[in-house]
């Protein structure tokens, strides 16, 4: 049955694997990072391109650990953080509701959610202009951004998620003459825990890539900011350490999402 | 015991506990409606085993979801200690066709989750599940989680977390449907075994008829649509019985005279189907 395998794939995730397959992932996933560095290393000393646009391992390595040492970074460090963290949290909890009412009422899934669909794979950046004027360029717009942006993909998983549960669960739980509060915490929430969690997860992503793209737009803090305030010094090393650091938050912050949800990637 | 409450347990045990009284149930309107279930009467007294046995589409299932309380709109009454039942009621514990435990529960919590939803004790709540979980026979298992378990344990879940809830009558629709033959076998001695101990009413809706005579004190034979009683046998095999019973004679005569009547409703719905087939082929 569909609702138990989803279950089944969730609980078990990567424990399941096999300790020799899991080894021999890892020996692939190190053999690549370092094809690809010496790769690089090789490409920057050859000469065969500008010294500044492919700058060595090594003053990479250097320009992370100068950044690493920055009040300013962690400044900016904090502030992306706090704007990816409201983005969600509001984001989720509009997207929870509107999906719940999708899922549960046929004629507000009829009326609406052909719009949440047609919405949903518009590049938000496009509202960025209108949020400004409504929020302004400080914080405040780039989490109505943020939230924006990750409210529809919760939506959509929260509403799927709700039309997906196993009919005959409810059937059960009515012949229990559970009250409907009985219905909702210990029938409709834990059946749909995993496409809830799996939407907030993928709506974590779009709300990172949305607050940081934004910041590269229009502001005056944020990791994003500090991405073009380097870019424009053309200080080639330090951009491209600031763009390692940010893919290691980013991943970090999923990693954590991951653990706290109990869903595997 | 007291005089008095002795000769009510008396009336009682004489007194139907269910009472299926004209049921009638039509789905749709006009030219296309289906009528699924056609003036049904019959009843079952405490502590007896009544099957219901039909070919599929006599509206066993509808049926059933009338006298579970989870389908209101029909005509007729059904009736619990002689009032109409409005709504699932308390004295009704159902197990379902489907797969229908809780894949995010353990054996142990599947199990005790109806004594959560009426808010008795953690402690007391862990006891009575564990106790029925030992009746069906999964010692051992509490801590597993369904996906872990065959299709046969998961149904035996399912059929302990109705008893735990302590049900005056047990209404089972095809519990055994997905199962292979042995198991449903084996499976319908542990449910005899368990009716022997708790003398639990039981109303069984099945299609398969030696499950039925196993099983049962009385079978009600439905037809194919619409579905009416057809007839309703008594089946006069000795208790306590356990599956060797499917070997006797006397078995081999109630599965001969009941299959006669149900061959022909069987055949009229497999000629329903068929045309419906073409038709369907017709028109594509």
């Amino acid at each position: 049955m569909a609702a138990s395998g989803e279950i089944r794939t969730a609980t078990m995730g990567f424990r399941a694997k096999p300790n020799s397959m899991a080894r021999q992932t890892n020996i692939i996933r190190i053999a690549i990072v370092l094809i690809i560095a010496v790769s690089w290393e090789a490409l920057s000393r050859s000469g065969l391109v500008f010294k500044d646009v492919v700058p060595s391992l090594f003053s990479i390595g250097a320009a992370i650990g100068k950044l690493l040492t920055l009040p300013a970074f962690y400044a900016n460090l904090q502030v992306t953080a706090w704007e990816i963290f409201l983005s969600l949290a509001i984001g989720s909890s509009l997207g929870i509701f509107v999906g719940i009412l999708l899922g549960s009422n046929r004629f507000m899934s009829f009326a609406y959610e052909h719009y949440v669909y047609y919405l949903a794979p518009t590049p938000r950046i496009i509202f960025f202009p209108v949020m400004i004027m409504w929020f302004g360029v400080g914080i405040a717009s780039k989490i109505a951004l943020g939230a924006l942006s990750c409210f529809f993909t919760v939506a959509l998983s929260t509403a799927g998620g709700m039309r997906e549960i196993d009919k005959v669960l409810i059937r059960v739980g009515k012949s229990f003459r559970a009250t409907p509060m009985q219905m909702g915490l210990k029938i409709y929430l834990p059946a749909m825990r995993v496409p809830v969690l799996n939407g907030i997860r993928l709506g974590f992503g779009t709300a990172t890539v949305t607050c940081l793209l934004a910041e590269t737009k229009l502001s005056n803090q944020g990791l994003g900011y500090m991405i073009m305030q380097i870019y424009s010094r053309f200080d080639m090393p330090s951009l491209y350490g600031l763009l390692i650091i940010v893919f290691v938050v980013a991943g970090i912050g999923n990693l954590i999402l991951g653990k706290v949800t109990g869903t595997s990637a | 015991m007291t005089e008095a409450s002795s000769a009510a347990t008396v009336a009682s045990a004489t007194q139907p506990q269910l009472v299926i009284d004209n049921v009638f149930k039509q789905f749709g309107e006009g030219p296309g409606a289906v009528i699924a279930v056609d003036n049904v009467s019959f009843d079952v007294k405490p502590g007896e085993f009544v099957s219901v046995i039909g070919p599929s589409g006599c509206g066993k299932s509808t049926l059933f979801n009338i006298i579970g309380g989870l389908l209101d709109e029909y005509s007729g009454n059904v009736m619990i200690e002689r009032e109409r039942i409005a709504g699932p009621h308390k004295a009704v514990g159902m197990v379902f066709q489907e797969e229908s435990t809780f894949p995010w529960r353990s054996v142990m919590d599947n199990v005790a989750f109806p004594l959560e939803l009426q808010g008795v004790a953690k402690s007391e709540r862990l006891d009575r599940a564990a106790h029925f979980i030992d009746l069906v026979g999964l010692k051992g298992f509490e801590k597993r989680m369904p996906f872990e378990l065959s299709g046969g344990m998961r149904q035996r879940v399912s059929i302990a977390r109705t008893l735990v809830s302590g049900p005056q009558i047990l209404l089972m629709d095809e519990p055994f449907a997905a199962l292979d033959e042995q198991t449903r076998l084996l499976l319908g001695d542990k449910i005899t075994q368990i009716q022997q101990e708790l003398h639990q009413t039981t109303l069984l809706i099945t299609h398969n008829l030696t499950e039925a005579v196993q099983l049962s004190d009385r079978i009600v034979v439905m037809t194919y649509r619409p579905g009416k009683v057809k007839r309703v046998v008594n089946i006069d095999l000795p208790r306590p019985r356990t599956s060797d019973v499917v070997s006797s004679d006397a078995f081999g005569h109630y599965v001969a005279e009941i299959w006669a009547d149900l061959r022909e409703e069987a055949s009229r719905g497999m000629q329903d189907s068929e045309n419906m087939q073409r038709g369907r082929a017709r028109r594509g």
